[in-house]
């Protein structure tokens, strides 16, 4: 179990009260006029997480001809000299914009551990609980005015607003949860209250609470006008969620199956200028007949995310949004008794694109047989510090308040991973 | 010399002892003497009192989980009798109504929705129904006897927390903070593998000591049963790792010492390998907590107890957070703790005695309107009412109440509005947590918006019939259980006025706003 400070019983009241003024707010910036600085420029986060781990083979690190390297053949990339496994085609033909860390070293072999630390960034114990990076970014960058919440989370599955994700940041930085990207339930209005009687009996709810809240302490008052008021710009934002509005042929890029239609509604989020999105895909943890998962799984992935990638390129996008696919570990090298991998944290990549990143470029390498990383092992921390330099957060410069204790927004221990950085 | 003079001042307000009343009086006067002391020593905005309408929906919501309905709100409003508000808390503390807000009460607090079950839910009915001791009702918890056929329902909340959760291992870190945070109000959960960090007071014995009373427990068929304990359990801290042992031990207590028993003497019933039935052992580590936790000389538990009641009532504990009592997280008002506590453990933990005393007090009756022109008091002093969350069934049973639709709804609607404003599993509704989930579920879900339409017997049908003047008085009795201000009266009319053809549907509008609005969604 984690060690739960005191820090943690902040609460739930306070973080949505905060919305109205920062006051409130604990978890605030070291200056105020840092905040405000980035907060002017828009920077934003796309993160897809592949669940249960992508293996590197397959994907941004092939072995070919070597015991370990399994039966799919290396391509060339876009890019002269870089190669990745013949399962991301269209990943391959933007190469250029895209760089890997082949060198990434963790430490965690479990989900359970490692899905934690790798999103909270494992900054030394603390004896705090750190925030995962989508709840850090939404505070450090805060909600670019886009009127939907700064941390959408896109997901298989249940929705929900996901507030352990702040850590001690405190619930106001949790993922607004869209289960299986499905907007909240109850978001539509029944047809039988036409608007013109909904615009009738809220203004008098409205005139209730002025009333109410002018006579009362603030805390409750203004979490309750919060929530009412998220409600209603989500409310405006329900053509969001059918994407069969948008063409049929960004529809056919991205795929019908869920990563695909969650990466489009990743894109239509980022758009609208939602600060950080995460999109969820699960079912990587291929410990069984590995290759014909893996066959099937990385087209999967590459289709939506090379579409999104030219997408965000062709807007014009990939200068304010930074692009991540992660997970919590690779997979091991040697293949199971099941023709499967295992969980391999000790020499795994992670793919970047976007924002602050130089793109075609590979950093690190692992030896000839993927067992061990060759070059510096790059953890978590460092990757932390490499997405927050690229989004124009110095490490150094920027530090969490949590009641008076600061706290670094990375390890302070590592750094970022130059050869990535633009 | 002006910094010199204010520290004069400062020493001078501070140090006028509070003008203790006399241990004849009754609580809730001694209550209020050290609240207004300390408010007036801090130079605090006191609000005015509650008026009537503010008082009867506040003192219902808490002693009998809805608001009231329509008649007596009337009735109390009109009535002229000095004694009235002793009366109402009376009545309330002896319907039956107050024993089944009690069972929601306690169980939303020490089952933190991890889940239900009709047995558990019988159990602290009945208990409160006969308004059994605290201390009893904690020790038929701890015990777990599920045959002890009178209380078979308060095992669970034992049992259900020895559950597994899906593939992963029964969660006894869990069970054992717990304990500790609803007991004893410290939560030692930092301390499974360290000395706390950062509370001097919570050690790794203190965690270890409590595990050590329930590693040997687990479920067989569902049934809490017990292990052997025959020696100390072992553990050692991450950072000294020293190794350690501890006997079954509360904080501040003294260790049990564990029995010997000659070998194949230790159950009172030995486990039976044909049927699979799990033995009884007769030095039982949940027999040895039941006795020594529940009890007057823990001041752990009274002062928890004590605690956890006024949250219940004045909206925020005396020591806060709930679950964090420690020398360096002081009581806003120790002294009333430590009265709280003794005079609870004196009256032999009846809790209907103590919420009678809390109704009582100017403290609780004050108005949650806050003094205009002044800085808003600290919440801590208690000098303005405090607003307090509604639990999903509270809020449930106020909107049938309000509507006038059919109690016999309540169990279909209840699963839906646990889930629109119920926290998760293991989250503490301690607080007001309005989220864009229950938002959402009263702006456009059926559930809410059914009970505002028109049916024979209900609300809005009865209001429909009547003139704008008489259907907004009604309207503001019925839901929000005051009158309406002339400014209201006069938007109300409005908004009638425009709708003579569909008559009941603006009816029913005007009543969910009211439903909707902060002032019904709150017990302020």
């Amino acid at each position: 179990m984690l060690c739960t400070p005191i820090e943690h019983s902040l609460s739930r009241r306070r973080f949505l009260g905060a919305a109205g003024g920062s006051a409130l707010s604990l978890g605030g910036l070291v200056t105020p006029a840092i905040a405000e600085k980035l907060r002017k420029e828009r920077r934003q986060v796309l993160f897809v997480w592949l669940d249960g781990g992508m293996s590197q083979l397959e994907s941004w690190d092939p072995k070919p001809n070597t015991p370990f390297g399994g039966p799919f053949r290396p391509i060339q990339t876009t890019v002269p000299g870089i190669q990745i496994s013949e399962l991301l085609p269209q990943s391959a033909k933007l190469m250029k914009h895209l760089a890997i860390v082949r060198s990434v070293s963790t430490q965690d072999n479990s989900h359970s551990a490692g899905v934690d630390r790798i999103n909270r960034g494992d900054p030394k114990n603390r004896g705090v609980v750190y925030p995962y990076f989508g709840s850090a970014v939404s505070k450090l960058v805060g909600s670019n005015d886009s009127g939907l919440p700064s941390y959408i989370w896109v997901k298989p599955m249940n929705g929900g607003f996901i507030y352990k994700d702040a850590g001690f940041l405190g619930p106001k930085y949790g993922a607004l949860a869209l289960g299986d990207g499905k907007p909240p339930e109850n978001l539509l209005r029944p047809k039988e209250i036409t608007t013109e009687d909904d615009d009738e009996r809220n203004e008098l709810r409205k005139l209730l609470d002025t009333k109410y809240a002018e006579q009362r302490r603030k805390e409750f008052t203004e979490a309750n006008t919060h929530a009412f008021e998220m409600a209603a710009q989500l409310q405006k934002k329900i053509e969001l969620f059918d994407l069969s509005k948008l063409p049929q042929k960004d529809q056919d890029r991205y795929g019908s199956h869920d990563l695909g239609r969650h990466m489009l509604l990743a894109r239509r989020l980022l758009e609208e200028g939602v600060t950080f999105v995460k999109v969820t895909s699960y079912g990587w943890d291929t410990h069984g007949d590995h290759f014909n998962g893996a066959a099937s799984l990385h087209p999967k992935f590459d289709r939506p995310f090379a579409a999104i990638i030219e997408d965000l390129r062709d807007r014009g996008m990939l200068d304010n949004v930074l692009v991540i696919a992660c997970a919590e570990f690779g997979r091991t090298p040697r293949i199971n008794g099941h023709i499967g991998r295992d969980h391999w944290p000790e020499a795994w990549s992670v793919c970047m694109a976007g924002r602050g990143i130089k793109g075609g470029v590979v950093a690190g390498k692992t030896n000839d047989k993927g067992t061990e990383v060759a070059t510096d092992p790059v953890d978590i921390g460092g990757l932390f510090h490499t997405w927050y330099k690229a989004l124009g957060i110095d490490p150094k410069e920027t530090e969490f308040r949590n009641g008076g204790q600061p706290l670094p927004i990375a390890h302070e221990e590592m750094k970022p991973v130059k050869e990535v950085l633009a | 010399m002006p910094r010199l003079l204010a520290l004069v001042v400062v020493a001078g307000t501070v140090g006028v002892n509070p003008p203790l009343a006399k241990s004849a009086e009754p609580l809730h006067v001694r209550i209020d003497a050290i609240i207004d002391a300390k408010a007036k020593a801090e130079n605090a905005a006191v609000a005015a009192p509650a008026d009537d309408a503010e008082f009867l929906r506040r003192a219902y919501l808490d002693f009998a989980g809805t608001i009231p309905p329509v008649s007596v709100t009337r009735a109390f409003l009109s009535d002229t009798s000095a004694s009235k508000r002793e009366k109402l808390i009376e009545s309330l503390l002896n319907s039956p109504t107050y024993a089944t807000h009690m069972a929601d009460l306690f169980n939303v607090a020490l089952m933190e929705r991890l889940g239900d079950s009709p047995e558990w839910s019988k159990y602290l009915r009945e208990s409160f129904a006969k308004n059994k001791p605290y201390d009893q009702m904690v020790r038929e918890m701890l015990r777990a006897n599920s045959k002890d056929t009178n209380n078979v329902g308060a095992s669970f909340w034992i049992s259900k927390r020895l559950e597994n959760y899906g593939q992963n291992p029964v969660d006894y870190s869990a069970l054992t903070r717990d304990v500790g945070r609803l007991f004893l109000g410290k939560n030692f959960q930092c301390c499974e593998c360290h000395d706390h960090l950062f509370i001097d007071d919570y050690k790794q014995q203190h965690f270890q000591g409590l595990h050590t009373f329930f590693k040997n427990t687990f479920l067989s068929k569902g049934v809490v049963a017990e292990k052997l304990t025959t020696e100390k359990h072992p553990f050692a801290s991450v950072f000294t790792k020293i190794q350690m042992t501890t006997g079954p031990s509360l904080p501040g207590m003294m260790m049990i010492d564990i029995p010997m028993f000659a070998k194949g003497m230790e159950f009172v019933t030995p486990p039976d390998r044909k049927t699979n039935e799990p033995g009884v052992p007769k030095f039982s580590t949940l027999q040895a907590i039941s006795e020594q936790l529940p009890t007057a000389k823990n001041t752990d538990f009274t002062r928890n107890a004590v605690n956890r009641i006024w949250f219940a009532v004045m909206g925020r504990g005396l020591v806060h957070p709930l679950d964090l009592h420690h020398s360096r997280n002081p009581a806003s008002h120790p002294e009333l703790l430590t009265l709280l506590a003794d005079e609870f453990a004196s009256h032999k933990f009846d809790i209907k005695w103590l919420l009678g005393e809390l109704a009582l007090t100017k403290t609780y009756q004050r108005s949650s309107v806050v003094v205009a022109g002044k800085d808003t008091p600290d919440a801590r002093l208690f000098a303005v009412a405090l607003e307090k969350r509604l639990s999903a069934d509270q809020l449930l049973n106020a909107m049938l109440t309000a509507t006038e639709n059919d109690a016999k709804v309540a169990d279909t609607l209840r699963p839906k509005f646990v889930k629109a404003f119920a926290n998760q599993a293991r989250e503490p509704e301690d607080e007001i947590a309005p989220s864009l989930k229950g938002a959402l579920f009263v702006l456009h879900d059926a559930a809410v918006l059914e009970l505002v339409n028109s049916k024979p017997g209900n609300l809005v049908e009865r209001v429909a019939k009547l003139d704008d003047a008489a259907a907004t008085d009604e309207l503001y009795l019925a839901v929000l259980s005051r009158k309406p201000t002339e400014t209201e009266r006069a938007a109300v009319a409005k908004l009638l006025a425009k709708h003579t053809d569909k008559r009941a549907e603006a009816v029913g509008r005007v009543a969910w706003a009211l439903l909707a609005s902060m002032e019904f969604g709150v017990n302020h």
